[in-house]
């Protein structure tokens, strides 16, 4: 990963314009997240406990597929990317058990485990999982860093804000909230290392422009995966 | 299509500085928590000295509207123009002195006092800090279009008024709630008093180009994001329900007293809404940086409002990595001296940038406002004349 780095420092232009679309993405789909219905619930202190768990039953069924599309994505990275095949493996094995945390979460709030795991995705969540797996299937299939981009952003940026919003608002404790609160601590180092990873492989205008498209694309599948809530 | 210079700009601070120590003696006191949230928030806004109508023994000198007069009139006597020259008065504030009529009025009556000031064209911006940029960009148009020769644009502050102990008397209970009071604390120990001014003109005369700086306006963007994000900074309304506007100050049944009582009339701000928007503002910028409206190189000063140093931090933290950075010795700002003075900030940054004598012919000013009231961002781009 070093010497890949060191050796593509000449594309640092091609890497900061990546990053400024995808941070661009970022906040158009941060500010859509305003009005998607629970979220507004959530920002307004309007959430219900039923709310709540309806939301960890929905997010669940896609979290739960996580880690295996990332799997999928690195085993499809061929050997001159081999570093981050590797850096993509370990990321899938720290993802693959957050639906465990969702699903303890969701007991702790009253909810059964049945129920959780019987649980069906919405139409959100079906199209983002089928898109991301139709990504993670094609040779070195690096749109979908722009995908981690988005995923992480959530963990980094906003899991943790909403934990704090609905810890605040309906009292609950820690092992309630487990899933939102941990993720806001632990993903930070995932950034850090994304901007290498854009150096690794943005070497051409295109590839960055795919990654952003991506990104775009996993945003408005995920905030439409969390406008079903409701009607779930 | 003429072209539109800023050719002078103009200022009104009243009083002397304030110190952090003094604050107090200026604002009064609510509760010893006041004052200690007063010394973190000052820690993190990082403005050392500010401006306040009160004095010390709770007089008024001034209004609103007379800052505004008393900027406007300095930048006539600056740009040597005869106040019956103007054909146009924008005026922007965020909130006039009356309920009823508008803002404009008041200034426009006062610059009569001052200045002999006869009947010309209004035009009343109320919002937050980012109406300085729709006043400035009405004008800009006016001018632009053949529809004025010289137009003038203040802002003016007045919001030391909403500090007064008596403001949040009648609703002491909401301030035991942490949230509320770190929303009212934070405007209290961040926000302060003046008014700035500008004059514009379709023309630079001989004399000006030679001896003054003057600014050619480039383009002038505001982008209000008010589609997505619910109500950030606010008065009128108990916080509680300001998300869907249901009960705004004048639906209390037993009118405005009830509301006075309900917590209806403090000015609040949203700290953890003014976050999430601080992206958006950001987001704004980098899509006017993709589009190559905005080249990071080729900025020469970078003049931008705001309303705390730690929120300088957070956008720089976002800039670099992305592109979109103008490099930090290439930033203006008086925020630590002057204090966050809301719609006249940016006009008392551009006036003491002028009087300084900084920008050189040919040089980008780029300023940029933005506005958290429900999330809006203005930008200027001037070439130094």
């Amino acid at each position: 990963m070093l010497d890949q780095h060191v050796e593509t420092r000449s594309n640092s232009k091609l890497v900061e314009k990546t990053l400024r679309g995808l941070t661009v993405v970022w906040a158009d789909f941060e500010s859509r997240l305003e009005q998607v219905p629970i979220i507004a619930k959530i920002n307004r202190g309007t959430l219900t406990l039923a709310d709540y768990q309806a939301y960890l039953l929905n997010i669940r069924q896609q979290v739960v597929d996580g880690g295996c599309w990332i799997a999928r994505a690195a085993s499809n990275v061929s050997v001159e990317y081999f570093d981050l095949r590797s850096t993509f493996m370990r990321h899938a094995v720290t993802e693959h058990r957050d639906f465990q945390m969702l699903e303890a979460n969701y007991v702790a709030t009253g909810g059964t485990l049945d129920d959780i795991r019987s649980g069906v995705k919405n139409i959100g969540s079906e199209a983002l999982s089928a898109f991301m797996f139709q990504r993670a299937s094609q040779p070195n299939p690096f749109g979908l860093l722009g995908a981690m981009f988005m995923i992480e952003g959530l963990g980094s940026r906003k899991a943790r804000e909403w934990g704090l919003l609905i810890q605040e608002q309906l009292k609950l404790p820690d092992e309630q909230l487990g899933f939102l609160l941990y993720h806001g601590e632990h993903d930070d180092d995932h950034l850090a290392e994304f901007e290498d990873w854009l150096s690794a492989v943005v070497h051409d205008e295109a590839t960055g422009q795919d990654i952003i498209k991506t990104a775009r694309i996993v945003g408005r599948l995920y905030a439409l995966q969390l406008e079903e809530i409701e009607y779930a | 299509m003429h072209d539109a210079y800023i050719v002078a700009a103009g200022k009104f601070l009243p009083g002397d500085a304030i110190s952090n120590g003094d604050m107090g003696a200026y604002l009064g006191s609510i509760d010893n928590q006041s004052e200690r949230l007063g010394r973190l928030i000052l820690r993190q806004n990082k403005i050392a000295t500010r401006y306040y109508v009160p004095s010390k023994n709770g007089q008024y000198q001034y209004n609103n509207a007379d800052m505004s007069a008393l900027a406007a009139n300095d930048v006539l006597e600056k740009s040597g123009l005869n106040g019956a020259s103007l054909d146009l008065l924008a005026t922007s504030t965020t909130q006039g002195d009356l309920l009823v009529p508008g803002h404009a009025s008041a200034v426009h009556a006062a610059l009569h006092r001052l200045n002999k000031v006869g009947p010309l064209e209004l035009a009343n911006f109320q919002s937050v800090c980012a109406s300085s940029v729709m006043a400035t960009k009405a004008a800009f148009l006016n001018i632009k279009t053949g529809c004025a020769q010289n137009a003038l644009v203040t802002g003016s502050e007045f919001s030391s008024r909403w500090f007064q102990p008596a403001m949040y008397e009648a609703a002491r209970e909401k301030l035991e709630n942490k949230e509320k009071r770190m929303a009212a604390e934070f405007l209290r120990w961040t926000l302060s008093d003046g008014a700035g001014a500008l004059l514009l003109q379709n023309h630079l005369s001989e004399q000006k180009n030679n001896q003054n700086t003057a600014f050619k306006i480039d383009w002038i963007k505001l982008i209000s994001l008010a589609d997505r994000f619910d109500t950030c900074m606010y008065a009128g309304i108990n916080g509680d329900e300001r998300h869907v506007l249901s009960r705004p100050w004048s639906h209390y049944k037993n009118g405005p007293i009830e509301a006075t009582q309900d917590g209806s009339i403090m000015l609040l701000q949203d700290m953890v809404l003014l976050k999430r928007i601080l992206r958006a503002w950001v987001g704004e910028y980098l899509k006017l940086v993709d589009e190559d409206i905005i080249i990071p190189a080729q900025i020469d000063h970078l003049l931008c409002h705001y309303s705390a140093h730690s929120l300088r931090e957070e956008m720089i933290k976002i800039l670099k990595s992305t592109g979109g950075m103008i490099d930090e010795e290439k930033w203006y700002s008086n925020l630590t001296t002057k204090g966050n003075t809301g719609a006249a900030a940016i006009f008392l940054m551009l006036e003491e940038f002028m009087e300084k004598k900084i920008a050189k012919a040919g040089e980008k000013i780029l300023c940029v406002v933005p506005e958290s009231g429900r999330a809006m961002v203005g930008f200027m781009m001037l070439t130094a004349q």
